[in-house]
């Protein structure tokens, strides 16, 4: 994959009226509870969609079943990704297809470095960016490749969560709450990334609780409410109505 | 204390310590990666035991050193395949009753099969005879039995003594296995991926890495340990059905006494274990007291075992 920023940002594109990514009615349950309740939006090509909704809407438990995680289980509908049937699979062949979480408490795997945590991104094909190309983007990564990954700051930790993710070919990226718990001259330095995959025209469902800082980076909105999409627009429609941003969102 | 007495408890120590690390070390292993307790691993020693005895009198003793750990690795993973993963999440209680239960089936199989009484095992010619060990090599006799295996000079025994050779192989196999599953895990790609696993599971799976794949290749190693303990050990310990479960219970000592999980651990304590033994064999009928009292005494300063980390069974 060429360095990002050398490129233009390709423009949300649908390929022959089939949508890029697409769930439909997907149901999903945390053991025996009903989490999410048949769920259905549709993602073109390059395109950035912020999922937003109250605390316990249930964003992160979207973000795991379109994943494909263990927990919560998916029970019903479909999901597809250019072509691919994800709910037919599980998440290690969902990762191959090119689904890349970016979870909620970062899951930096500890014990070993930061280097050897990208070289596990990087394990099984399909691979992307090389990991001298994510030193590149991220120096400060580069400074402490050799330091035992758990003993970074947070916001290093995030940095890191995202370049392994980088470091795989990625058709849809999925990130959940990127900003959570960090100082704002951190959250600045996170933003460049994002507008980094921004400009590379990665597809991506950005979760946040800072909506506004989520609707700056997207096109597009979905909003939960106890399991349901309520709201599927533009994201400049969510800025502009005080209703929907008082309902759904506590902003 | 006699300096030649002395050497030859070492040794002694060494050699019991070898084998129970074998068997440890598998435990151990699946232990740590897996969170899983394996009761019936000293049912796939016993399992390698009559394979190596098997092959050995009708082909080669060569032959036994590749294919009974091959074989073992193959029953490893299917063993995790079919039985184990399905007991990942479920208590440890329930995990040491299944497999426990396998033991007695195995055990039962085997006496049914070969008989509940010793079958003799046959060292490789290159494996018998006995090893001088010497600080004057003037005071050995000069005759055939002392040429047979090899000899080493040690600087403070008087004069020499001799130990059976396959003994002091036992110790060697053991000590290569261990360096040999050591580098395994720390150094290869392959092991980088088990020890994440062994973190964070579900993070591997999402960055496409199938892990249950590796977890039971994981047990197919433990296994295949269990299949040099057998080739081995086998010459040493005895060929009965009963072997296997007269090993294990030393052997999940010194687990728990190493810490569970912890490899290097496993070996600490099995030498402590072997040693122990050893220097306590004059007072026979207090051997085994000896042993569960280390056990105590450990755990009561070291809760954990000796490196043992927290959260672990726990
Ligand atoms: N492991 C779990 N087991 C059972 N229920 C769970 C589990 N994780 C989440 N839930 C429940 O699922 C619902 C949705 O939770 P989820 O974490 O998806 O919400 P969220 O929108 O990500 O919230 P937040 O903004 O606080 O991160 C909640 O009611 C929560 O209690
Ligand atoms: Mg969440």
């Amino acid at each position: 994959m060429a360095m990002a920023d050398a490129m233009e940002r390709p423009e949300a594109t649908r390929t022959g009226g089939r949508p890029f990514f697409s769930c439909r009615n997907v149901e999903s349950y945390y053991g025996e509870s009903y989490i999410v309740q048949g769920v259905s939006f549709d993602i073109a090509e390059n395109e950035i969609v912020a999922l937003l909704g109250r605390n316990g809407a249930g964003k992160t438990s979207t973000l795991r079943t379109l994943a494909r995680a263990q927990e919560p289980h998916l029970t019903a509908g479909e999901i597809w990704l250019d072509g691919q049937a994800l709910h037919s699979m599980k998440a290690y062949q969902a990762a191959r297809a090119g689904v890349q979480l970016v979870p909620e408490d970062r899951r930096i795997i500890p014990g070993i470095t930061v280097e050897e945590n990208l070289i596990l991104a990087q394990t099984v094909e399909p691979r992307g960016w090389e990991i001298a190309q994510i030193y590149e983007l991220f120096p400060r990564l580069g400074e402490r490749k050799r330091q035992e990954a758990n003993t970074l700051s947070g916001g290093e930790q995030q940095m890191l969560a995202i370049a392994r993710a980088l470091a795989r070919q990625i058709k849809l990226l999925l990130l959940d709450e990127p900003y959570e718990g960090l100082a704002p001259t951190i959250v600045e330095e996170i933003e460049k990334t994002m507008e980094v995959i921004r400009r590379s025209g990665i597809t991506t469902i950005i979760v946040e609780q800072n909506a506004l800082a989520a609707l700056r980076i997207a096109d597009s909105a979905v909003i939960l409410d106890m399991g349901e999409v309520v709201f599927r627009g533009t994201a400049q429609q969510v800025l502009d109505s005080e209703d929907l941003r008082e309902q759904y969102l506590a902003v | 204390m006699d300096p030649n007495a002395l050497f030859l408890q070492l040794l002694t120590g060494l050699q019991l310590g070898a084998i129970y690390a074998l068997i440890a070390l598998g435990l151990t292993l699946i232990f740590g990666t897996l969170g899983f307790v394996n009761f019936a691993h000293g049912a796939l020693y016993v399992i390698a035991i009559y394979a190596a005895v098997t092959v050995a009198a009708n082909t080669n003793f060569l032959l036994a050193i590749i294919l009974v750990p091959a074989l073992l690795f193959a029953i490893g993973v299917a063993f995790e395949r079919g039985l184990i993963r399905h007991f990942y999440t479920r208590p440890h209680t329930d995990q040491i009753l299944i497999t426990f239960g396998l033991a007695i089936v195995v055990e039962e199989l085997m006496k049914w099969i070969f008989g509940a009484n010793n079958i003799p095992f046959t060292l490789p010619e290159w494996g018998s005879g006995l090893m001088v060990f010497y600080s004057d090599w003037s005071a050995v006799p000069a005759v055939p039995v002392f040429q047979e295996a090899p000899s080493l000079w040690v600087p403070f025994i008087e004069g020499f003594v001799t130990y059976q050779f396959w003994r002091v192989v036992l110790i060697a196999v053991s000590l290569v296995t261990v360096a040999g599953l050591f580098a395994l895990l720390q150094f290869t790609r392959f092991g980088l991926v088990v020890r994440a696993g062994m973190r964070d599971p579900e993070m591997l799976r999402f960055l496409g890495i199938n892990i249950a794949q590796k977890f039971a290749i994981v047990v197919g190693l433990g296994a295949a340990i269990a299949g040099i303990a057998g080739v081995f050990g086998g010459p040493i310990t005895q060929v009965t059905p009963g072997v296997g479960m007269a090993l294990l219970v030393p052997s999940f000592l010194v687990v728990v006494i190493g810490g569970m999980g912890s490899l290097s651990g496993a070996l600490i304590a099995a030498i402590l274990i072997g040693m122990a033994l050893s220097f306590s064999a004059e007072i026979a009928n207090l051997q085994q007291i000896v042993v569960y009292l280390i056990a105590v005494v450990v755990l009561l300063v070291r809760p954990r075992g000796l490196f043992g980390k927290k959260g672990v069974f726990e």
